[in-house]
């Protein structure tokens, strides 16, 4: 890993919710192409920690290096920022009063400011790639929770992000329907889309990522390739937390 | 002659000799009460946008905040006042009062506009407050991930589907307006109350008055919330869709052939 092609440099991030605290003290670095998966147990600030990288959170602590630019700085643009940087919800969080394609429209239209026949080919474009190309004039509620997401995965991808950010993208989908977004996140990892992944799919984690770090009590406890974590883990925590996914 | 008359000769009688008059006290009725309604949704937009506007301690400048503070202090203070007194001394207080205090004569016409408008727009600035919280803080979320400010993000996602939450507490202001205009027979609008007052009190005929206004109070009022639902149904839109043929938006895109 080169210094060079750094996108993101997270150093001493922390965050707390009053005297709660919830991330201590974490570092990580982003490069170009990375597929990063985060796992650990629920409560461990993984999710609190992509959200903090989006700044949907403020960090209370730490800085996150976009490009050598710190983004917790308060004079940063964030809209301007989170334009570059997506992000894919485990919720879905499609506007309900917007069709398929106005979904992935909307952002182009009014954030990149696209002509409305640009922005419509781009959402097609995309919208085919994740194979919902046949639902552009549906309304999110009359699709499944499976077709939201991969909806959501097109909107996010018209915007051409920079970095695309995965918040347990799978965890609120019937069993049958993980499948068919953990397929289109295969091949977006396959055509080199930077991606941190916040996951309980171990099979995704060990299987497509490039890296993998696993949390807990809002540390980063241990973290390398996905060969290293799952074949020989050193720290008693992740062997322990791996333990219950034997089977994947 | 009247007093030989039956009821239903009664109230034919007066509907000869009156009708046009109930008729255009009716209009004057549902003149008020759309065109006050309408201002009072802006104005209650206004005031519950204002109210919603989130306050980042640290990165807002404290002008920025104590500004907010104070503009959010007075709307408090006008939804309370409005909400909390009865339009009829409300009517009173403005249509007297502004010339007495502020020296400005205002007609009883731009009085009544007023009167209603501000009532409605304190009710329903409470009303779109509700329906902008109501509405998922995930659309927020998802609309800032895709990089829209607050105010993209109000105008293209939250505001559309608060205005959907709302559009039944609307119908309601604008039923209850098209009832309380009579209040304004106070400072002598002649809307149907009005025309009631004056009939009756010409021909001692109380109740066979009453049964016509209350006639036509009730049709304007059915006619309206027939229309608000149709208007609901519209908005939520159909509730099928159509499978658009992905060979024709691969032609679209230039493509010879589309692979999904």
């Amino acid at each position: 890993m080169s210094t060079e092609n750094v996108i993101l440099e997270i150093s001493h991030l922390e965050k707390n919710f009053g005297s709660h605290v919830v991330l201590k003290d974490i570092n990580f670095q982003v490069h170009t192409g990375d597929v990063v998966s985060i796992i650990g147990a629920s409560g461990s600030g993984k999710s609190t920690m992509l959200r903090c990288i989006n700044l949907l959170e403020t960090p209370t602590g730490g800085s996150i290096l976009y490009h050598g630019e710190d983004i917790t700085n308060p004079r940063v643009d964030a809209p301007a920022y989170r334009a570059k940087v997506g992000m894919v919800f485990q919720n879905f969080n499609l506007f309900n009063n917007m069709t398929v394609l106005e979904n992935c429209m909307a952002g182009q239209i009014k954030v990149a400011k696209k002509s409305k026949a640009e922005a419509k080919e781009k959402a097609l474009q995309f919208l085919q790639k994740v194979g919902m190309s046949a639902y552009i004039n549906a309304k999110p509620r009359q699709l499944s929770g499976g077709q939201k997401q991969r909806v959501a995965i097109a909107r996010a991808l018209a915007m051409e992000p920079e970095v695309l950010l995965f918040d347990e993208p799978t965890s609120a989908l019937d069993p049958q329907m993980v499948g068919e977004v953990l397929e289109v996140m295969t091949a977006l990892a396959k055509e080199g889309l930077t991606m941190i992944v916040v996951t309980h799919e171990m099979a995704f984690a060990r299987d497509i990522s490039s890296h993998v770090i696993f949390m807990a009590d809002g540390l980063i406890k241990e973290e390398g390739s996905p060969k290293q974590i799952f074949g020989e883990p050193k720290e008693a925590e992740t062997k322990e937390f791996l333990s219950r996914f034997r089977n994947v | 002659m009247i007093s030989n008359m039956n009821f239903w000769e009664r109230i034919l009688y007066i509907l000869q000799k009156y009708g046009t008059s109930y008729l255009k006290g009716a209009g004057t009725t549902l003149l008020i009460a759309l065109v006050s309604t309408f201002i009072g949704c802006i104005i209650g937009f206004l005031v519950g946008i204002v109210q919603t506007i989130p306050v980042d301690k640290k990165k807002d400048s404290p002008v920025k905040r104590i500004l907010l503070a104070v503009v959010n202090a007075v709307l408090r203070v006008y939804i309370e006042v409005f909400r909390g007194t009865p339009m009829i001394v409300q009517a009173v207080f403005i249509y007297y009062g502004m010339s007495q205090v502020f020296n400005v004569q205002l007609s009883m016409w731009q009085s009544a506009f007023l009167v209603v408008s501000i009532n409605t727009g304190a009710y329903m600035a409470e009303s779109v407050r509700g329906g902008i919280i109501s509405v998922d803080p995930g659309q927020m979320e998802g609309a800032k991930a895709i990089g829209m400010t607050h105010v993209q993000a109000m105008m293209n996602v939250i505001l559309p589907q608060a205005f959907r939450n709302i559009l039944p507490q609307i119908g309601n202001n604008l039923i209850i307006n098209i009832k309380d205009t009579s209040v304004l027979s106070v400072i002598s609008i002649v809307d149907l109350f009005f025309v009631h007052k004056s009939v009756s009190g010409a021909l001692y005929t109380y109740f066979e008055s009453a049964t016509i206004v209350m006639v036509i109070y009730l049709t304007m009022t059915l006619i309206t919330s027939k229309l608000l639902r149709l208007w609901e149904n519209k908005m939520d839109g159909d509730e099928n869709y159509e499978l658009v043929d992905v060979m024709d938006i691969g032609t679209q895109l230039g493509k010879k052939k589309a692979r999904v």
